[in-house]
Parts: C-alpha cells; sequence; structure tokens
C-alpha cells in the first residue's frame, strides 16, 4: 500500500534563464548548459511540478513502501 | 545509470548547498507573494532556493505538525510554522550543517519558537512512525540517488490520513549526456 490521491496541482516549465538565479548553479555551468542543450529545449529544460497525496487512513502507520 | 555514487552525490550536494550565499532573493520572488516574503529574514528569502510553493498547496491547519524534508535555509519552514501557529509546530531536517544552522537562526530571527530543526537524511529522516501531519518538500527529492527510500520515509513518518505536498523537477526528454554528468546539476 502506498500514498493515494496522487495529484498534480501546479506545472509549469522551467528554462534555463530561470536556473540562472541559483547561486548553486555557477554562471559557467548556465553558459555550458546553453552550449550543450538544442536551442528549442532553452525555455523547457525541466518542468517543475507540486504534487499532493495522501497516506491512506487505514494503515498502521509502518513502514510501508510508497 | 548512475553518474555518482551515493557519497560523491551527498559530498557535492553538501559542498554547493553550504557555498552557497544568496544575494539577489530573485528565485524567491519569481515563486511566492510579496506579502509572505515580506514577514521573513531576509536571509530565508534570498537563500530560497526551491522551485515551487508546496507550503500553498498543503491547506495548513492550525495545531498540525508539519515537516520540511530538505529545509535549506527555512523559508518553507517558517512559512509552515506561521500556518500551523503556536499549537502547530513545523520541523525541518537537512542533511547540510550550514542550513541547519541557517533555518535555525532564521526562526529565531522570526521568532517564532515551533520550530525544530533536524540534521538528517531524507533517506533516514530523524522522526518516529506516523509522527507528522503534513510533509511539504521543495526541490530535494530530484537530489537523492535513492528517491524511493525517500518517499518511502516520508510514508513511514506521516500519520495515517497525512498529507503530502512535494515540489520538485522533472525532465520529460532525457538531458545531454554531458549535463547529466557535471556536478552543478546534480546538486541543482
Amino acid at each position: 500500500m502506498g500514498f493515494q490521491a496522487v495529484s498534480t496541482v501546479d506545472r509549469r516549465p522551467f528554462g534555463i534563464a530561470a536556473l540562472a538565479p541559483y547561486p548553486v548553479f555557477p554562471p559557467e555551468f548556465v553558459q555550458f548548459l546553453k552550449r550543450v542543450v538544442p536551442p528549442e529545449r532553452h525555455d523547457e529544460l525541466v518542468w517543475s511540478l507540486v504534487v499532493r497525496a495522501t497516506k491512506p487512513a487505514a494503515t498502521g502507520g509502518g513502514s510501508h513502501a510508497a | 545509470m548512475a553518474y555518482f555514487t551515493v557519497d560523491q552525490a551527498r559530498s557535492i550536494i553538501r559542498e554547493a548547498y553550504t557555498a552557497a550565499s544568496g544575494d539577489a532573493p530573485l528565485v524567491a520572488a519569481a515563486l511566492y507573494d510579496p506579502g509572505e516574503l515580506a514577514a521573513l529574514p531576509s536571509g530565508a528569502v534570498s537563500l530560497a532556493l526551491g522551485v515551487g510553493h508546496p507550503v500553498r498547496h498543503a491547506d495548513l491547519r492550525p495545531g498540525e505538525t508539519v515537516l520540511d524534508v530538505g529545509c535549506g535555509a527555512g523559508i518553507d519552514t517558517l512559512l509552515a510554522a506561521r500556518a500551523v501557529g503556536p499549537t502547530g509546530r513545523a520541523i525541518g531536517v537537512d542533511m547540510t550543517p550550514a542550513m541547519v544552522a541557517r533555518t535555525r537562526e532564521h526562526a529565531r530571527q522570526a521568532g517564532l519558537a515551533n520550530v525544530d530543526v533536524r540534521e538528517g537524511l531524507m533517506e533516514s529522516l530523524p522522526l518516529d512512525d506516523a509522527s507528522v501531519d503534513v510533509i511539504v518538500s521543495n526541490g530535494v527529492l530530484n537530489l537523492s540517488t535513492r528517491k524511493s527510500r525517500a518517499l518511502a520515509e516520508m510514508f513511514r513518518v506521516l500519520r495515517p490520513g497525512g498529507r503530502l505536498s512535494l515540489a520538485d523537477l522533472v525532465v520529460t526528454e532525457a538531458l545531454p549526456e554531458d549535463v547529466l554528468r557535471s556536478a552543478p546539476a546534480l546538486a541543482g
């Protein structure tokens, strides 16, 4: 038994420009991405999701896998 | 295919997040409401490193116990603490000691006494079974080399009927292998 009522409540594209303000991405890495990623993917490199889910009320609360 | 061992990945991530210094709150401005940010310590805002707003979608209620998995500098932990109020509790867990210290300091600056911050791994959460009402997490699960294990741990610590609100990045097409092999891509 695992999570139930799994749903995506927010979904938006995350492009290279959106990654640039993050301090864990040095400027040279952002430039590297622009070089190696095809231009048509620059605006949708990955997707940002917010997913909701619920633990079933009837479980014992132990160590069931997700 | 794994490009990094578990230990290599954790070392890269700890190093990157310890060194992270926010000098412009551009990430926070893109994700949170100005009113939310105005009420938070500037350090928590300028080091917001999430990719969504899981607290907004968590429907938090006064008195609930919330766990923020991978709390970073604490922005979501603090927002959750405010939402559940003084009768509730927000617990932040992070594997990077520098981030644990930052969240503690930001909670102190915000005057939030209902924040509890612990050092720990998402694959081995330092919490009892069925001990929290809600879990939020923001841009953290993707950092794990054992994602199924991390999700199983979230399931374990949630009480029956508890809720999960998780923000993260996903790919819909494979990234170039040069990107997958790069340490900054792993850390982000």
